[in-house]
């Protein structure tokens, strides 16, 4: 019977494992920060924070709202739903404080996006990453 | 040494934003532009409205269904630097007899934010902008952040929306995130456009008042944010004197001051949001026949959303307003003024659904039953006629925003 109910609580860790996906956040090799902080990505996110602390620029590439991926990403690392990120980009965009960040079709695209963009940052599922861009860890 | 010397070694900020207001195109903004190319945007919207109500006139002849209710916006940004970011947005929107879809420069600003550190900076806006009053004042004519078909009018009232719309002046601000908190403080101060729906709101519509506003409008508002956004305060305020004459009373003036205090609390698919306004309204001169008018306006509203799925959303929202604050129906206004009571305090109750199909495409359907007339345009219901107390609104709204 515990072996039952062991078994069951491990099936059900496996069922949220498959889920929820894992995420890298990727950035341009020409970026030098290693860490980031949650507050300083949710401000990089919602497009208030414009320069790395180099005073590079930053550059934001994101998915579409309705991609799994996307909306993984929001929740996961920002801890917003992409309506939320969505309305917040809109508030900056119709009041003119702000731009919006760059759209991309696919992991691909994001892929070569970040790679060529000096100062971009974006994300991709875990081990898609090559070598014309890095990591970056969330502290 | 020169006498510049110690300034120039020790004030290199300084210098830097001296440069950006004697020097364009040199030193600060060629070296900035140097590492980055500019990033030019352009975003609009498109928005049709559709009103139904059972009495009244609410953005058009709506006792016969309107259609005279659609937003049509374009703007363009062009960030310099991370720092510098010029926008202007055009606008031609129409509500009824409130607004007839002429074009109008909505904003046309200069922006320059000075980094403190990672996570803080300073900085200033010129020209035209909007301001920041509430949660929803400098984005109140675009569907896509409106949180329904209409605003609370509550507290974005529509029959006085120029008043604290925008002003040409500027603005300064700084913001800042500490560990989970995030603070933000915008102070603006320039002309506010006045125009004919604030003249007849402020007095009445048989005196022909004409308004000018003296000297300029002065507010700000102060947000804090706890956890990205989970917690939102704010508390903002506006104030402006408007000067009148009028084709049968002496002249005077109108001291005007809006007070608005939010909370908003999102979790997870739900969001609730409360906002409270008092607006103190002194009138002055006038011969003594405008006195018996002074009063302290106040409103609320409470709104509650749920996300069902990614792309629908349904809420609730009450909302209330009295010309006087003490005087809850209305009585000792009409008793004071002349006019029936329903017509100084108003009570909603909204139902509303909304469906994002697309990123860019949004609909929502309404439903309200109204107590009081308080927010009604007298330019959309012109006497003799008398509103209606007991009504209901019905709306549809389709918006494209890009």
């Amino acid at each position: 019977m515990k072996i039952a109910y062991h078994a069951f609580a491990i099936g059900l860790l496996l069922c949220f494992c498959g889920t929820a996906q894992s995420i890298d956040l990727v950035i341009n090799l020409d970026v030098s920060q290693e860490t980031v902080s949650r507050n300083a990505l949710r401000s990089i996110f919602s497009m208030r924070m414009t320069r790395w602390p180099d005073g590079k620029p930053i550059h934001v590439f994101v998915m579409g709202d309705k991609t799994n991926l996307h909306s993984d990403f929001s929740k996961q690392l920002l801890g917003v739903f992409p309506h939320q990120l969505r309305r917040a980009w809109n508030r900056q965009i119709y009041s003119g404080m702000g731009q919006a960040p760059t759209k991309v079709e696919s992991e691909e695209e994001m892929r070569n996006q970040v790679a060529k963009t000096p100062g971009a940052i974006g994300y991709l599922s875990e081990g898609n990453i090559n070598e014309r861009i890095r990591t970056i860890s969330v502290e | 040494m020169s006498v510049f010397g110690p300034f120039q070694s020790n004030s290199s900020r300084a210098i830097c934003l001296l440069a950006l207001f004697c020097l364009p195109g040199k030193g600060l903004l060629a070296a900035e532009l140097s590492e980055f190319n500019g990033v030019f945007q352009i975003h609009g919207f498109l928005t049709q409205g559709y009103v139904k109500t059972t009495e009244n006139s609410f953005f058009g002849e709506s006792k016969d269904g309107s259609f005279d209710f659609n937003e049509i916006g374009i703007n363009a940004s062009y960030r310099l630097s991370p720092a510098m970011m010029a926008s202007a947005q055009l606008l031609s929107r129409t509500a009824g007899e409130m607004y007839d879809g002429s074009l109008d420069l909505d904003f046309a600003q200069f922006d320059y934010a000075y980094q403190l550190n990672e996570t803080s900076r300073i900085g200033f806006i010129i020209g035209r902008s909007k301001n920041p009053l509430g949660l929803y004042n400098d984005t109140r004519d675009v569907a896509a952040t409106r949180p329904g078909i209409f605003m609370p009018q509550a507290i974005y009232w529509d029959r006085v929306r120029n008043m604290v719309l925008s002003n040409d002046g500027g603005q300064i601000y700084t913001e800042g995130q500490f560990a989970n908190h995030f603070f933000n403080l915008q102070l603006f101060a320039g002309k506010t456009p006045i125009d004919e729906n604030v003249e007849k709101s402020y007095l009445d519509p048989s005196l022909n008042p004409k308004m000018e506003q003296d000297g300029v409008t002065t507010g700000g508002r102060l947000l804090y944010e706890w956890d990205g956004g989970r917690i939102r305060l704010a508390l903002s305020n506006a104030s402006l004197t408007l000067d009148s004459q009028t084709s049968l009373i002496p002249p005077g003036s109108i001291d005007i001051d809006y007070w608005v205090l939010s909370a908003q609390y999102n979790d997870g698919p739900w969001s609730l949001t409360m906002e409270y306004m008092e607006e103190p309204i002194d009138y002055r001169r006038f011969g003594g026949f405008m006195d018996v008018a002074d009063t302290t306006v106040d409103g609320y509203y409470l709104q509650g959303s749920y996300r069902l799925q990614a792309d629908w959303e349904m809420f609730a929202r009450f909302e209330e307003s009295h010309y006087d604050k003490h005087d809850k129906n209305g009585k000792k206004s009409s008793a004071r003024i002349g006019l029936p009571p329903h017509t100084f305090f108003s009570k909603l109750w909204t139902l509303g659904l909304l469906w994002e199909p697309t990123e860019q495409l949004m609909f929502r359907a309404e439903f309200s039953q109204v107590e009081g007339t308080i927010f009604l345009s007298n330019l959309e219901n012109p006497l003799p006629n008398i509103k209606e107390r007991d009504w209901n609104l019905f709306s549809l709204l389709v918006s494209y925003s890009f």
